[in-house]
């Protein structure tokens, strides 16, 4: 694999544009407006299999392709940098080191979307990163990378940043429009969907920092070569894991995307922390289904994990020891997501609070055998929610009923947290 | 009252918007930077520059997290209480922290300094346990690390 | 017209419809909180769930959220749809205060009644409940915010139906809060709607606090008196006082809603200055001696003046009938003049309304609501109409343009462009065009005549009966009461609910005056004969748009139980009847004189050109007169 996105990457400081433009960067923008026409340039995103890198996995030429050329009025680019699902990092570490992939991605995509205004919507608390693509969009923008007919051609794009105030739940595509727009963020019903009427009533594409990143490679290196850089057939691309907890150097890697959970922890994170040995882990941020022992050679791809019974996410992977109660585990993430629900729908609003409790209770040696019951109900019941928070936030625990029930048990029937007394 | 500068500042950002509502958020940071924390004056002072009501506003304010409708310290420490940093010893660093500053969580120092609140991931998970204090990130920390950090070691 | 099967019922219903208001169509209640047929879907609640057996979608779907669409299959009962609408009741319940017996809503709670419907019953959350502290929301309505489900059908209502500010949605997670940014009273002249809106107790009617429950009232279809739209409306009485006043669902007029006027403006109903006995020379005095004084002084008048001296007059606060009936007491009497209106400032807006609207014309509150321009002429809506204001705001949310002509409409309802004239409007690339005409308007300029080719036209009137007496007033060649004693003839008044616009010159006698308020002409009468208010009585009134409707009689005419003296008993006295129940609606007053004065018997006002009125069922949609 070569590095698509970490290739410029200096050790302990930012790209800076000159380097990057040494480094062949804006080379993509270049070309593509030289020679590309704007379905082009979607035609090679279709044809690299670029699955999107927000969480669901969303084919990116697809979602582009439902975009209507034929409406009246304004179309919109939004790149989402919210990243507050638990356990994911890469977004920032991304820009922290090279913030003008992001502003190259971001200008193609609006090339070939037809979109003259675009936003980076990022979340609070990165002050680095967004300092960073403030200081890249003026210099695209002196450099006549961006601003009004971007290198003499008759393609221009605006581009703005939007600092949230903090809510992982400004995440969601449609909760996001609604924050950029000033209103509450809550998520909007779909139908219809945000390729239609997104922002401000207009068509709009929404898509994952990490996505519009790997556009320029796409563009330059072309669809074929970066269809390549993934570890098995499968698997297009490169993908950014971001790994925390209990390993020896947890940090934000960028490896061929379905490379196996085991290679991962073993090769860059090089292991398990001294004294540490694996229990489990969270295979893709916090929303998804935890991973044990047995799912050490799962590729890390959208649907080998799937297969195995999780997400691969964000590709934020938390890994856990032997001294972790995965009960109390599941209950921080559970309070997490209760807290962060917008308060919209009745599933996730009561629901959550429900778990919650019930979690408690067992993790306080309070428990009863009717709370597991209780818990699964609420693992099927919560799939009903509005949006995908309330399900996203089931993910964990349903791993932790189908994987963990014993030790579940075991807190109800010792009356206490068996990890408390050991 | 805010100074006639930033007021015009504000005025500025809210007429390059899309629409009014679209710096509202910017606009409430703005001036929570400048009283410290949006007091009952801010979120009128905000209605009138963006040419909401204060109910529009407080609909708003009350909705996200690093907007704060209570008097915070000088300095704000956010402690990550999600998943990573918990994994990392996180719940022991907060409650170690809340004994050596003598406050709860949520709770100000008496000298109004330092107002201590867990908060949720805040994308730091390699680094964890993590802190912001400032707008900085900052992670690994221990307790001796973290009170470094607030000056008070 | 897709065509799909709701619990083996077969059902067609129009393009966009949904699968609840499907089953609702053939009389299929699925539980929904959030949804409102005025405000539509938001998929908040949940409650909703049916399971889809066949079609383009499976499974289990939110019935609001989900169009009709052909070769659905639904199941309302399906043991998953049912296990999740019963999930979602026990979520809602777990942090509602089980304080149903103090609360005011009981009985007439849908939160009630879909949590039986739901089958939850047992209580499986431990924990404590979440609280809230309450607001101050000013006199009228009471706020307890432990009540909520979250349901945001008020926000909804309050800031997307009626455009106000200053209430909305704090808070966010499980701690959600509805209310305003401090304690004060709601601004929204549409404010009381919340406490019809609200499926459970959160906000209740201030004024009938603690008063009565659902099963206690004495409700009737009625209408508001107010103003001349004629909005259905369902008054609440108990032991002969009003209680409260809740909106009525016409889907032609007021859609689901009244303004705060028509629900809380009604105090003179149960107002102890309200006259409940007949005075003669301002003593009190029994029925027949009263009637007996004014026949004589009556026959004493015509000999002595002639009957050209006379006036009879009715009103457009009456009813239909009672104004009828006026007509019949002047053709016996040979009354000289009969007065509908007590200026020409009242009359000219209503005669010009009966001279131009033709059915195709007409436009109801409806027709408003639907249209995509609307033009308003000489006229503060808010003021003089409030709901038609609200139906102007539903036809600007979806698109319609607002100009005002010769007013100043600056509300937070819509936002209208100041246009110098009609013809200055783009009239000809609307398809639903309509004028609204206020009472301040300047008479059509010949140009309207262009521009009124397709358009719908709204007059705004006075009174709630205006239109009817202005059709009277026609065929009777009535003048406005200040224009008759302007002209010093008169000398003698009759008047039927009347009020005086003018002063009233000290030689002209007010020979009697019936009303159930306490007017100037009341106490000037000689005679002055109590009748029944209109929740006491049947009748008709005839709106703005020339719709006749019915209202019923809510409850028996009398002194309210609760009293109305300072010690709040009614009077110690033994006997059969209540204390002032023996008043008679305006109508039957005129009857009763007409046949002591031996003139024909009359049990039926609306006879001859107005029998087709007769019929009206007061829960329909009304009938027009045009
Ligand atoms: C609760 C919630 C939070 C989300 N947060 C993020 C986020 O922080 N960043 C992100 O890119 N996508 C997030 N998503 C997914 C977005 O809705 C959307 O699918 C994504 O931005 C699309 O980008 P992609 O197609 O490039 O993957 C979130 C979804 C949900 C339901
Ligand atoms: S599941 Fe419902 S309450 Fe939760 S975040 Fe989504 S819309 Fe809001
Ligand atoms: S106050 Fe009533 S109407 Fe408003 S959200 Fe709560 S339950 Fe629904």
């Amino acid at each position: 694999m070569e590095a698509v996105l970490f290739g410029h990457n200096r050790p302990d400081r930012a790209v800076t544009f000159d380097e990057y433009c040494a480094e062949g960067g804006f080379a993509a923008l270049r070309r593509a407006l030289a020679e590309l026409s704007p379905a082009e340039v979607q035609q090679a995103v279709i044809d690299s299999g670029m699955r999107g890198r927000g969480g669901a996995g969303f084919p990116t030429g697809k979602k582009w392709s439902f975009v209507p050329r034929n409406l009246p009025g304004p179309r919109y680019l939004i790149c989402n940098c919210d990243e507050m699902e638990p356990g994911t990092y890469k977004d920032r570490i991304l820009l922290e080191k090279n913030p003008y992939l992001l502003v190259e991605g971001m200008a193609l995509a609006s090339y070939a979307l037809g979109v003259q205004h675009a936003f980076v919507f990022i979340r609070r608390g990165y002050e680095q990163a967004a300092r960073n693509l403030r200081r890249s969009v003026a210099e695209a923008l002196s450099a006549g990378l961006l601003g009004d007919r971007i290198l003499g051609s008759g393609f221009s794009l605006e581009l703005d940043l939007h600092q949230s105030a903090g809510r992982y739940i400004c995440g969601e595509e449609t909760a996001l429009m609604n924050a950029l727009e000033g209103k509450r963020a809550n998520p909007r019903a779909k139908p219809p969907f945000p390729a239609i009427k997104g922002l401000w009533g207009q068509p709009t594409v929404v898509n994952n920092v990490e996505t519009l990143a790997n556009i320029p490679a796409i563009i330059s290196q072309g669809p074929a070569w970066w269809k390549g850089q993934g570890a098995t057939p499968e698997a297009a691309g490169t993908k950014l894991f971001c790994v925390s907890g209990h390993v020896r150097q947890p940090h934000c890697m960028e490896l061929p995307l379905g490379t196996s959970l085991g290679e991962i922890i073993d090769g860059p994170c090089r292991g398990m922390r001294p004294g540490s040995v694996f229990k489990a882990c969270i295979p893709g941020g916090a929303s998804t289904p935890y991973f044990t022992g047995e799912h050490w050679q799962v590729a890390m791809d959208f649907d080998p994990v799937a297969k195995a019974g999780s997400r691969l996410g964000t590709g934020g992977i938390v890994v856990f020891d032997q001294n972790t109660c995965m009960v109390a585990a599941t209950l921080n993430l559970i309070r997490f997501f209760a807290r962060e629900s917008c308060g919209w729908c009745t599933p996730c609003r009561e629901g959550l609070p429900f778990v919650r409790h019930t979690l408690e209770k067992i993790e306080n040696g309070y428990g009863a055998a009717d709370d597991i019951e209780i818990l699964r109900e609420h693992v099927h019941q919560l799939n009903y929610a509005f949006c995908a928070l309330a399900p996203g936030a089931m993910g964990p625990l349903e791993g932790l009923l189908r994987l963990f029930e014993d030790e579940l048990r075991e807190h109800i029937s010792a009356r206490t947290c068996p990890f408390k007394t050991r | 009252m805010i100074p006639e500068s930033l007021r015009h500042e504000l005025q500025q950002r809210v007429a390059q918007a899309v629409t009014p509502r679209e710096a509202a958020v910017d606009v409430l940071k703005e001036l929570q930077a400048h009283y410290g924390w949006l007091s009952d004056e801010a979120v009128v002072e905000a209605a009138a520059i963006l040419g909401l009501t204060p109910l529009q506003v407080e609909e708003l304010a009350t909705f996200y997290e690093m907007i704060y409708r209570r008097p915070v310290g000088r300095t704000v420490v956010h402690v990550c209480d999600s998943i990573s940093c918990w994994a990392m010893g996180g719940e022991t660093l907060l409650s170690q922290l809340e004994q050596r500053l003598g406050i709860m969580a949520g709770g100000t120092t008496a000298d109004g300094a330092l107002t201590l609140l867990p908060c949720s991931c805040l994308g730091n998970c390699g680094d964890g346990p993590a802190l912001m204090v400032s707008e900085q990130l900052h992670g690994p920390v221990t307790l001796d690390s973290a009170l470094k950090i607030l000056g008070r070691f | 017209m897709p065509k799909l099967i709701i619990d083996n019922i077969a059902v067609e219903v129009p393009d966009g419809t949904s699968v609840l208001e499907a089953a609702l169509s053939v009389g299929i209640t699925i539980p929904h909180f959030c949804w409102h047929p005025a405000l539509g879907k938001a998929g908040a609640c949940r409650v909703c769930a049916v399971k889809i057996l066949e079609g383009p979608v499976k499974g289990i779907q939110m019935s609001c959220m989900l169009p009709a669409q052909d070769g659905m299959v639904v199941s309302t009962g399906d043991g998953e749809a049912v296990a999740l609408r019963k999930s979602v009741i026990e979520w809602l319940m777990i942090n509602h205060p089980h304080d149903c017996p103090v609360c005011d809503e009981g009985g007439e709670c849908q939160l009630q009644d879909f949590t039986i419907a739901g089958g939850h019953g047992i209580r499986r959350y431990d924990g404590k409940k979440r609280t809230h502290v309450n607001q101050y929301l000013g006199e009228l309505i009471e706020h307890e915010m432990n009540r909520c489900i979250q349901c945001y059908r008020c926000a909804r209502f309050y800031q997307e139906y009626a455009g106000g500010t200053d209430f909305g949605v704090l808070g966010r997670a499980d701690m959600v809060y509805f209310g305003r940014q401090c304690d004060g009273p709601l601004e929204s002249p549409f404010s009381g709607n919340l406490v019809d809106i609200c499926p459970t107790g959160v906000f209740t009617d201030r004024t009938a606090r603690f008063r009565a429950r659902y099963w206690d009232y004495d409700m009737a279809p009625s209408l508001c008196p107010h103003c001349s739209l004629g909005c259905n409306t369902i008054p609440a009485a108990r032991y002969r006082e009003l209680l409260k006043v809740m909106a009525r669902r016409n889907d032609a007029v007021n859609g689901w809603f009244i303004c705060d006027r028509g629900r809380f403006g009604n105090a003179a109903v149960n107002a102890p200055r309200r006259p409940r006995q007949p005075l003669v020379d301002r003593q009190p005095v029994g029925w027949d001696q009263a009637l007996d004084t004014l026949l004589g002084r009556l026959s004493e008048f015509l000999e002595l003046h002639g009957p050209g001296s006379l006036a009879i007059v009715g009103s457009p606060r009456m009813s239909l009938e009672g104004n009828i009936m006026a007509a019949r007491l002047r053709d016996l009497l040979g009354a000289g003049t009969i007065c509908y209106f007590g200026s020409s400032k009242q009359s000219e807006p209503a005669l010009e309304a009966a001279n131009s609207l033709t059915p195709d014309t007409a436009a109801s509150q409806a027709d408003v609501r639907s249209a995509d321009l609307i033009a308003i002429v000489g006229c503060d809506l808010l003021e003089q109409a409030p709901m038609m204001a609200l139906a102007v705001r539903q036809a600007w949310r979806n698109g319609a343009r607002i100009y005002a002509v010769d007013c100043d409409q600056t509300t937070s309802l819509y936002a209208g462009e100041v246009a110098p004239a009609l013809s200055a409007l783009p009239f000809s690339e609307a398809k639903q065009p309509v004028i609204i005409y206020g009472t301040d308007h300047k008479q059509p300029d010949s140009s309207d005549d262009a521009v009124r080719s397709g358009t719908k036209l709204a007059f705004i009137l006075n009174g709630p009966n205006d239109f009817g007496c202005a059709l009277l007033a026609r065929e009777q060649g009535a003048v406005p009461l200040a224009d008759a004693l302007a002209g010093g003839k008169i000398k003698g008044l009759l008047s039927f609910e009347a009020d005086l616009t003018t002063e009233l010159p000290d030689a002209v006698r007010v020979l009697a005056a019936c009303d159930w308020q306490p007017t100037q002409l009341m106490q000037r009468a000689e005679v002055a004969l109590p009748a029944t208010a209109w929740i006491e009585m049947e009748g008709t009134f005839v709106n703005n748009e020339g719709r006749a409707q019915r209202f019923r009689q809510v409850m028996p005419p009398g002194l309210p139980i609760r009293g109305l003296g300072p010690d709040g008993h009614p009077p110690r006295e033994f006997r059969k009847t209540a204390p002032g129940s023996d008043i008679l609606p305006g109508w039957r007053l005129i009857a009763d004189i007409i046949e002591r004065l031996e003139g024909e018997r009359v049990d039926v006002p609306l006879s001859g050109r107005w029998q087709k009125l007769q019929g009206i069922n007061a829960e329909d949609a009304g009938e027009s007169v045009l």
